[in-house]
């Protein structure tokens, strides 16, 4: 497979996912919001606020806009143009990467994330306002879509497997943000205290975050009642079973890092291979209380260092591959970790007249 | 109710109206079409259309506009009613471009070899040297099977009197065979019963041929090549057809940075490392192929291909510096051309053509460019062209100095005929648009030309210009047997 083909699937891929997991941020919010009205009113800035801590964007949300509140966040979470983590510029983004390998994929994945965009485009800023719930849904059941689309028109072999690795190593980080950002609100909540409190309120805000990850029944499945902090991070993160913990998306990845490169849990034979195997291998031994005493926070900062680690070494190892001795002469490399869309000769591509 | 076709205005009877005659009376292969579209309401063709462009847009069967900043990307409007041949129309074709693709290679070998063409002075020497588009680099380079224009798509209009006239031969990297396989796909979804009720000549293998054409190719002793297609990437206008040709053959789209050279053989970038490729079918310019021989600032192209080519260690089709002989200079010459390989006299005429660089020409030209059309030489799209009757004075003086400083660069046709036929505009409205022909021929050990091609027609009142970068949309295209 091309190596261009290889970093177009899974940056489609990756940018799909991201684009998802925007909106089950969004969308529990919403919902959080009114279930704590009674204590907080819906304005109250630090919901808002929390959203942008997900995506690590304060300083260019805090450029564009006066304040956090309903409308500028989603604004720049939907619709920015600026942002280019927004909905928007996600499924701008897999839309462009799809594009450019629209004969390496089923017409019927092209023609699904093409549907989505355009439903964006048509999509107006007051009918996101009007039925948020509404709204987000569309965009979870579109990727959804795409996955099962995907899943039954894409042949399983190396592209299928950097699909997968985009979707995990995305889904992955998501969850570890959005943990992160819940606990330090929790924790700033309790005024300081570094336990995090099992009390009502909070719970409520816990079972929003299993909530966004779709994850409220599967954990119930094996929790029963018992509704408190520390079974929800042992679920998000150690369970192996459910789609989308931390530990069940390393695993996906590092199957399908494994396949492409004959890899196995005894013998590695690149960088990307051994990156994940050690942190599926440490994800696989960990206790949440080890992890509770060394601290959420850090755990969670250090995982998304070695996510981002292991992301550059499936660059160097497949999107950026040439023999030492052939240095493509006079042609720039893509730049890193974005695909399709960043600085390309768009105008040289497009000065070539057709006949 | 109204029914379609009773107000139809045949417009000007020095334009050959396609579906009636002069006299107003149906030409009898239409008959059956007429018959069904008289029965139509205008929601049924409403809703006809709708599924057609939702199957467009979904499938991004766009083309891109330049310099329109917002909604680069367009939809290729289709028109809804087909144009039909008949067959005995179409064998006069097939044979008078058989033989103009015939003589135009024997023409590129002779100028890329012994020249014998320019010693006899039938082509003067000057026209050929100094064009812009000769490739000295590839003078005595033998290409596979000697074949230079392995895909031609050349375009076709029919005078007042029905004749059909070459206007131009595309011998570059001729685009939009992918509208005329996506345009038979759509017309048969919306048009069913129509299309069952006449014998249609199939068009679906296009992409096997042009396959087995490029694998013939292949550098001698490359068992089971490997072929791709080079695309200049996904801001390209016709970006949609490259992605659309390779998805159909099966072989991998790249990108300039997707291939390397070493030692004079092509290889493509893979997750595996690198592999060796064996053809290109390549849809960037000779300009921008290769930035170690061309244009320096390309990022297009392949350092170190024309080398690898030049070795014979890959194939490309077409082949370099075909440009030269597409030219729109060359063109008048090309029923000498004709004569000269072949003995034969031509099957297809040409457009009458006037030579700026010709004193006696040049003088004509400048005394009457408010009635004809002036084209750049080297230029194509409808771009640097000046349509007299529709231009203002002030176009017509800027044209003035432009020709008569660059002379060599112009020429001039009278304002062309080309053919009308009923096409709907504004959605609704039946009105004779003008149209044009592309015939799409590919030559690999034989010539292959399919069926029909694609119709490309004028979607403005009046308009004589069918480019889709200037608001031309295309139908389908029937040959038939009666």
């Amino acid at each position: 497979m091309l190596s261009r083909v290889a970093e177009s699937l899974f940056w489609m891929s990756r940018y799909y996912e991201r684009a998802e997991n925007t909106a089950r941020f969004l969308d529990v919010n919403f919902n959080l919001l009114l279930d704590l009205n009674r204590i907080t009113p819906v304005e109250n800035p630090n919901y808002w606020i929390a959203l942008i801590l997900v995506t690590s964007q304060k300083e260019s949300f805090d450029e564009l806009y006066p304040e956090y509140n309903a409308r500028t966040v989603t604004d720049y979470l939907v619709f920015s143009r600026e942002n280019p983590n927004s909905i928007t510029s996600c499924v701008s983004l897999a839309r462009e990467n799809a594009r450019s390998i629209i004969e390496s994929i089923s017409s019927e994945m092209w023609e699904q994330i093409n549907h989505l965009y355009h439903f964006l485009q048509g999509t107006a800023q007051q009918a996101v306002h009007n039925d948020p719930s509404g709204f987000y849904r569309e965009i979870k059941n579109a990727s959804h879509l795409f996955q099962g689309i995907t899943d039954n028109t894409f042949s399983r072999n190396e592209g299928w497997d950097f699909i997968q690795i985009g979707k995990y190593l995305e889904r992955a980080d998501n969850v570890a943000r959005l943990i992160d950002v819940k606990y330090h609100m929790l924790l700033h909540e309790t005024q300081g205290k570094k336990k995090i409190s099992g009390e009502s309120d909070d719970i409520i805000q816990w079972m929003a975050v299993l909530k966004s990850c779709s994850a409220l029944e599967a954990f119930r499945k094996v929790y029963l009642s018992k509704l408190d902090p520390e079974n929800i991070l042992r679920f998000l993160i150690l369970d192996r079973t459910f789609p989308r913990s931390i530990n069940f998306s390393i695993c996906a990845a590092e199957d399908a890092l494994w396949r492409i490169s004959g890899s196995s849990r005894h013998r590695y034979v690149n960088n990307a291979d051994r990156l994940i195997g050690k942190m599926e291998s440490e994800l696989g031994y960990a206790s949440i209380d080890e992890i509770m005493s060394e601290g959420l926070h850090d755990y969670l900062e250090d995982l998304e260092e070695q996510l981002v680690r292991i992301g550059e070494q499936v660059h160097l190892t497949y999107f950026a591959y040439h023999t030492p001795e052939i240095e493509p002469n006079g042609i720039e490399e893509a730049l890193p970790f974005t695909g399709v869309g960043g600085g390309r000769a768009i105008w040289s591509q497009a000065q070539q007249q057709q006949q | 109710m109204k029914r379609y076709f009773e107000t139809y205005d045949h417009g000007p009877l020095r334009f050959f109206d396609e579906v009636f005659s002069k006299e107003g009376t149906p030409r009898p292969h239409y008959g059956k079409l007429l018959q069904r579209f008289r029965q139509f309401s205008q929601e049924d063709i409403n809703a006809r259309r709708e599924i057609i462009n939702i199957d467009f847009r979904n499938q991004g069967i766009t083309f891109t506009v330049y310099g329109v900043d917002e909604g680069i990307e367009r939809i290729f409007p289709f028109d809804l009613i087909p144009r039909i041949l008949p067959a005995k129309e179409w064998e006069i074709l097939e044979k008078g471009l058989l033989q103009r693709i015939t003589a135009l290679n024997e023409f590129l070998f002779d100028i890329y070899h012994t020249q014998k063409i320019l010693k006899d002075r039938v082509v003067p020497a000057e026209l050929i040297l100094g064009s812009r588009h000769f490739a000295r680099e590839f003078v005595g380079v033998n290409p596979p099977l000697g074949v230079y224009i392995h895909v031609t798509g050349s375009d076709i209009i029919r005078d007042g009197e029905g004749n059909y006239l070459v206007l131009e031969d595309n011998l570059r990297t001729p685009s939009g065979v992918s509208y005329m396989l996506q345009n038979r796909q759509a017309l048969k979804r919306a048009f069913p019963a129509i299309f069952g009720k006449y014998k249609v000549r199939p068009i679906e293998n296009y992409p096997q041929e042009l396959l087995r054409t490029l694998q013939e190719i292949a550098p001698p002793g490359r068992f089971d090549p490997n072929v791709v297609l080079l695309t200049p990437g996904i801001y390209n206008s016709a970006y949609f057809e490259h992605s659309f040709l390779a998805r159909q053959m099966g072989i991998e789209l790249t990108e300039g940075k997707d291939l390397v050279v070493n030692n004079n053989k092509v290889y493509k970038r893979t997750t595996r490392g690198l592999e060796r490729v064996d053809v290109i079918y390549r849809r960037v310019d000779d300009s921008f192929i290769d930035p170690l021989v061309f244009r320096p600032d390309s990022r297009l192209g392949v350092a170190g291909l024309i080398n690898a080519y030049r070795k014979g260690n890959v194939a490309l089709a077409n082949a370099i510096g075909t440009g030269v002989a597409d030219d729109k200079v060359i063109y008048s010459f090309v029923p000498k051309i004709i004569r000269y390989y072949l003995g034969e006299d031509p099957i297809l005429q040409n457009v009458p053509t006037w030579l700026a660089s010709n004193p006696a020409d040049l003088k004509y030209i400048l005394e009457n460019l408010g009635s004809l059309v002036v084209k750049a030489a080297n230029e194509s799209g409808g771009y640097g062209m000046l349509v007299g009757p529709e231009s203002t004075l002030a176009e017509q003086e800027k044209f003035a100095e432009m020709i008569v400083a660059n002379p060599r660069n112009y020429i001039a046709q009278p304002t062309i005929s080309l053919s009308r036929h009923p096409s709907f505009i504004n959605d609704s409205e039946l009105y004779g648009c003008h149209i044009d022909l592309r015939p799409y021929v590919l030559y690999g050990k034989n010539v292959t030309i399919v069926p029909g091609g694609l119709t490309r027609v004028a979607l403005k009142r009046g308009s004589l210009v069918v480019n889709s970068s200037q608001g031309g949309g295309s139908k389908d295209t029937w040959v038939i047997d009666e």
